[in-house]
């Protein structure tokens, strides 16, 4: 387990490293921040000073390397937009915004998914499965931003505001983003356990388990949902990535302030340290999850062993 | 191809996608009018079954007075390559680089697979936007971006089933024999990492399509005048309550596709190989 | 939302000591046009972006302007025809040439107590000028506009008494009063004492509403300031929304969620004015869309050598008879929009109204073909576009104007950047000598000279610098302070500067708003922010 462990930070090191300097040069291809703080009408001159008091004319190795002796210190500099550090803008719509919204999404696409993957996959070819696979392809066949759309206007127009069109900071606010950010991986995760149930329903395991007159739903949940369920998280490992950044749709429809619009947004303003910053602190959020799902693997299946 | 004919779901999904591509092939003999061509006196008319429509425009005109029905059959064809290409650039460079990981292991792999890892913990939006921005928003660089970003998951789905087939039996034999890398990895692995590639690929067209409508939305689309679906929805959104047929049809459109896509790809799925989706 | 204040004890226990120490409490009006109105009601407002800061100096874009002049005034203010009245200033007049003279307002403090006097004003001249930093002990001030460099013949200020100050400059300068006046004013000791970071985070002005909560891309909370020196706004709290989304926008009017928003897509108006609920308003705005055109001459652009292709006035003349403007004004804008072949904008100081650009390809074909541009040597046009940046409209309208030149036999290329990267290109000035791109041009100042100095010295949006008898006209206005005689020579350049055509005319903004029938009296200004002095919700 130690040895698991150490091998893990030095591999979530690397990952950083290597995303913390992707980004350094990336947004430096993205071209120069300054005519964005000076007025429309001045001259290349007061561009150039604006440039120099950015530090921005340095050697880009000098540029590089200041940056990588500041990220061990969570100091990512001066926002060029907001003139406040950028780490603190990143933290404040981090949480509790974005850390609420994925969360909710999470839970909403994984925890529904398994009585209806598991309802789908014991009522084969019944009404239940028919309308919960119908259910999934739709969800999944629509952009994100589209779907919220449709539900702003059905629940908090036509329904007489059943549900706010806008806001954060209580349960009802919640809702709407939420379904919406989470449609998709629901979708995909009520099919995954569907399948993965239908197949180990059929193993040799779950044959005797019945057999000896286990109860079925004991049968259902004890052991096949359990191998069912690997598939799942795996899937869920990799789709934290999109319920972090790729939010920024819904955050946008929704007027949630998240931290994926923050990101997002900054890049045609060209906020440098903003970018990175961001992309550092979900690189960090989107490693260390990975390890919890890796370390989730072997509670979900003993004969999985850490190496 | 067994089963198809039971399958009711997957031959509705044939037959919306060959609809598709027929209509992408046939745009121009099935098109009313020049998708690209504008016309502000005919701006937003609605179709023609609607009052103030005419058959002149079946599926109405849009904000800049083009004829939606030509822009839907012609945006066939953008939305159509874009899923597809994109899925082949990903496909390829994932397909090669696990082959090369798999087989080679040792330092290429580990690189690799490293690199694979720094990518996923990059937020694919920030990299589409910024990469858009330096690069130009135009059809290539939209489905190189859609491309390369996906390309990790082809790499570790090959690389995992090249590992174990590189010690499988016939392998071996054939190594034994004489044969090189190249004939191995040509003739004895790639065909047998191609099902499950296959099937991850189908449901990546589906995906793209979708995030295509999603860039658009972000303004890093494929870029005016040339329709796309993604595009029509997107700037359908705005006229929900004084052009409802802008948004409807694109939508319907992508919808549809996509849920043809999806049922062809269950039924692939299954035909194919039943464990497939813990992968993915 | 409107929201009923219950805790009103509370509240008032909480304000009456600023009452007391400020000017005698005046009970305020309980009907505005006889109908009965809520005093302590919240309006909340809509507006598709937050500011990133609320320091003044950093810069008064269209986005911050809105939220900055909420709090902070200048010592010019406008009415709702956009004329100049009198702010933190009564009046102001040139005693010499040479000399401006400010009259300050008498009473006036800022939101923690401070008064607002001379040497407030002397404090932000040197904030504005960037001097006497050593005085004040600062380090440096972040600018947008750089006074000392855009105004380099203002050389001294100085305190009369207490509320008069007099400005003194090296040339004439007709418009101090608008670049200096416009210009909002922080107080002194709480900058000094708190620094820029204080002046974004916790801003202190003299204007009507006080900010008491501020989250980032959310929300801005604003309290009335009670000793406010006008008239003041008739409900007690107001919310600015930050809703990116123009759909989800209007979707929050019509649940009721919000009670005003900006920026109603045109074709959205006439179907929310029929609802009993909502009303719309609109007013011109100081924002011109115009197609910018590379008619620099070699040496002043990255050209690899070639003069720009649009330096041949024919030309630039030919691609203004063949924009249909009466079309996108009408069909694009719904109306809400200005065909404005002045350089100057309508609402501005010194406008004059110039004969239009007429309608007319086949005149425009003439030109071009004088010009040496046929069909077997087209002109061509790479044309950059920012989308997503001005709005669906602005999207959809330069397609429509790419189609109507290639009508006259231009070959437009329409390339799509990002506005950052346009803006990187405009100001390293490396458009191809074939290049132009569409863009906005907006301002905070009132007089014309805002729009006529921008082809006066090489910046990022001048690409067609005056000729010299334009350039020494332009600099006649800048001279004389006598006003009719101004007037007249403004005028003149206007015309003159319109058949010179430095820019293709596209369209002048006319900004919608959709509010709810429940807010009264709301006048859109011309400007860049709104203004709610004087606004009351219905009880």
């Amino acid at each position: 387990m130690r040895a698991f462990l150490l091998r893990r930070a030095l591999h979530a090191v690397f990952v950083l490293w290597g995303v913390v300097s992707a980004v350094f040069f990336l947004v430096r291809l993205t071209g120069d921040p300054t005519p964005f703080l000076v007025d429309q009408t001045a001259t290349q001159q007061e561009i150039a000073e604006a440039r120099t008091r950015l530090g921005l004319d340095r050697a880009l190795h000098v540029q590089y390397l200041d940056f990588l002796r500041s990220v061990p210190r969570g100091d990512f500099g001066t926002s060029i937009r907001e003139k406040r550090p950028a780490m603190q803008m990143v933290l404040e719509h981090l949480w509790p915004a974005t850390v609420e919204l994925a969360a909710a999404a999470l839970l909403l696409s994984t925890i529904l998914a398994i009585p209806l993957g598991v309802a789908s996959a014991t009522h084969k070819n019944g009404a239940v499965d028919h309308a919960s696979r119908l259910a999934s392809l739709f969800l999944q066949s629509m952009p994100s931003f589209w779907l919220g759309l449709m539900l702003i206007l059905l629940f908090a127009v036509e329904l007489g505001g059943l549900l706010p069109a806008f806001g954060s900071g209580s349960l009802r606010h919640l809702i709407l983003p939420a379904v919406t950010l989470a449609a998709a991986p629901l979708a995909q995760n009520v099919r995954l356990i569907r399948s993965g149930m239908l197949e180990v329903l059929q193993q040799d395991y779950v044959r005797t388990a019945r057999a000896k007159g286990l109860a079925e739903r004991f049968v259902i949940y004890r052991h096949a949902l359990r191998n069912a369920a690997i598939p799942v998280i795996t899937v869920t490992g990799l789709s934290l990535g999109f319920m972090l950044s790729g939010a920024v749709i819904i955050e946008t429809v929704f007027s949630w302030p998240g931290m994926g619009r923050l990101i997002v947004q900054a890049v045609p303003g060209r906020d440098f340290p903003v970018i990175q910053a961001g992309v550092f602190v979900f690189a960090l959020i989107f490693v260390g999850l990975n390890l919890i799902v890796d370390l989730l693997y072997t509670v979900v299946d003993p004969r999985v062993r850490l190496t | 191809m067994i089963g198809l004919a039971r399958d009711g779901g997957a031959i509705l999904g044939l037959i919306v996608i060959g609809g598709t591509i027929l209509m992408a092939a046939l745009a121009p003999a099935l098109s009313p009018a020049d998708p690209v061509k504008n016309s502000l006196i005919d701006r937003l008319a609605p179709p023609m079954w609607s009052a103030g429509g005419s058959a002149k425009h079946p599926l109405g005109t849009d904000t800049l007075g083009r004829d939606v029905a030509s822009r839907l059959l012609y945006g066939a064809r953008v939305s159509l390559i874009v899923g597809l290409a994109a899925v082949v650039v990903a496909g390829v460079l994932g397909v090669a680089l696990g082959l090369v990981s798999g087989y080679y292991r040792g330092f290429t792999d580990d690189a690799l697979m490293r690199l694979g890892d720094v990518q996923l913990a990059f937020p694919v939006l920030v990299l589409a936007v910024a990469v858009l921005a330096v690069l130009g928003a135009s059809l290539a660089n939209v489905i190189l971006v859609l491309g390369v970003t996906g390309w990790i998951t082809y790499a570790r789905i090959v690389r995992g089933e090249t590992l174990s087939l590189r010690q499988r039996e016939f392998v071996e034999a054939a190594r034994a024999l004489g044969a090189t890398d190249r004939y191995l990895l040509w003739r004895h692995i790639l065909p047998n990492v191609l099902p499950p590639v296959t099937v991850v690929a189908t449901f990546s067209v589906a995906r793209t399509i979708i995030a295509e409508a999603s860039l658009s939305f972000l303004g890093l689309g494929i870029p005016p005048p040339a329709p796309s679906w993604g595009a029509m929805l997107d700037e359908g959104r705005n006229y929900i309550t004084t052009g409802w047929w802008l948004a409807l049809f694109p939508g319907l459109a992508i919808l549809l596709l996509v849920l043809g896509i999806n049922l062809v790809g269950d039924w692939l799925r299954d035909q194919l190989d039943p464990r497939m989706e813990r992968s993915m | 939302m409107i929201r009923h204040r219950r805790s009103l004890i509370l509240l008032l226990l909480l304000t009456w000591p600023l009452a007391a120490a400020g000017q005698p409490a005046i009970t305020p009006p309980r009907t505005v046009d006889g109908v009965a109105i809520d005093p302590d009601a919240e309006l909340v407002v809509a507006l598709a972006d937050d500011t990133t800061n609320m320091d003044p100096r950093i810069g008064m874009g269209s986005i911050r302007s809105n939220y900055i002049r909420q709090v902070f005034e200048g010592l010019v203010d406008v009415d709702a025809q956009g004329r100049p009245v009198p702010g933190l200033a009564l009046s102001w007049k040139p005693v010499s040439e040479l000399t401006w003279e400010f009259a300050l307002r008498r009473g006036v403090t800022f939101h923690d107590g401070e008064p607002f006097n001379a040497d407030t004003v002397l404090f932000n001249l040197d904030r504005f000028f960037r001097r006497n930093f050593d005085k004040w002990g600062l380090k440096d001030v972040l600018a947008a506009t750089s006074f000392e460099k855009t105004y380099p013949f203002v050389t001294r200020w100085e305190k009369v008494d207490d509320y008069t100050v007099r400005v003194h400059t090296s040339e004439p300068a007709p418009t101090l009063w608008d670049f200096i006046g416009r210009e909002p004013m922080v107080p002194r000791a709480y900058t000094l004492k708190n620094g820029v970071d204080g002046l974004n985070d916790r801003p202190v002005g003299t204007g009507p509403w006080k900010m008491v909560e501020w989250k980032r891309k959310t929300s801005m909370v604003f309290e009335r300031n009670d000793a406010y020196w006008g008239t003041a706004p008739l409900f007690r709290k107001m919310r600015f929304q930050t809703i990116p989304e123009g759909a989800a926008r209007i979707a929050a009017l019509r649940a009721g969620q919000v009670g005003l928003i900006e920026g109603v897509p045109p074709f959205d108006a006439p179907a929310l004015a029929q609802d009993a609920r909502l009303k719309v308003v609109s007013s011109p705005q100081k924002l011109s869309c115009r197609l910018y055109l590379n008619a620099r001459p070699k040496d002043k652009y990255d050209s690899g050598g070639k003069d720009g292709l649009f330096a041949d006035q024919r030309v630039r003349l030919a691609l203004n008879l063949a924009i249909n403007k009466d079309a996108i004004v009408k069909k694009i804008f719904n109306g809400y929009a200005l065909a404005n072949a002045s350089p100057v904008a309508s609402v501005s100081y010194g406008y004059a109204a110039q004969e239009a650009y007429p309608y007319d390809p086949a005149r425009a074909r003439t030109l071009l073909a004088e010009a040496g541009f046929r069909d077997t040597n087209p002109l061509t046009l790479q044309l950059l576009f920012p989308a997503k940046h001005y709005g669906q409209s602005f999207d959809e309208m330069t397609p429509a104007v790419a189609e109507m030149l290639k009508d006259v036999g231009v070959q437009v290329t329409l390339k799509p950047v990002d506005f950052a990267t346009l803006l990187q290109t405009a100001s390293k000035g490396t458009l191809p000598p074939n290049g132009g791109f569409a863009a906005c041009r907006t301002g905070n100042n009132l007089d014309a000279d805002d729009y006529l100095r921008d082809w006066a010295a090489i910046a990022m949006i001048n690409w067609a610098p005056y000729p010299p008898e334009l350039m020494s006209l332009y600099t006649a206005t800048r001279r004389e302070v006598d006003a009719p005689k101004r007037l007249k020579l403004l005028a003149d350049l206007q015309r003159q500067v319109r058949d010179w055509a430095p820019v293709v005319a596209l369209y002048q903004e006319v900004k919608v708003y959709a509010l709810s029938a429940r807010v009264l009296r709301f006048a859109p200004l011309p400007e860049l922010n709104m203004d709610f002095r004087g606004v009351a919700v219905k009880r």
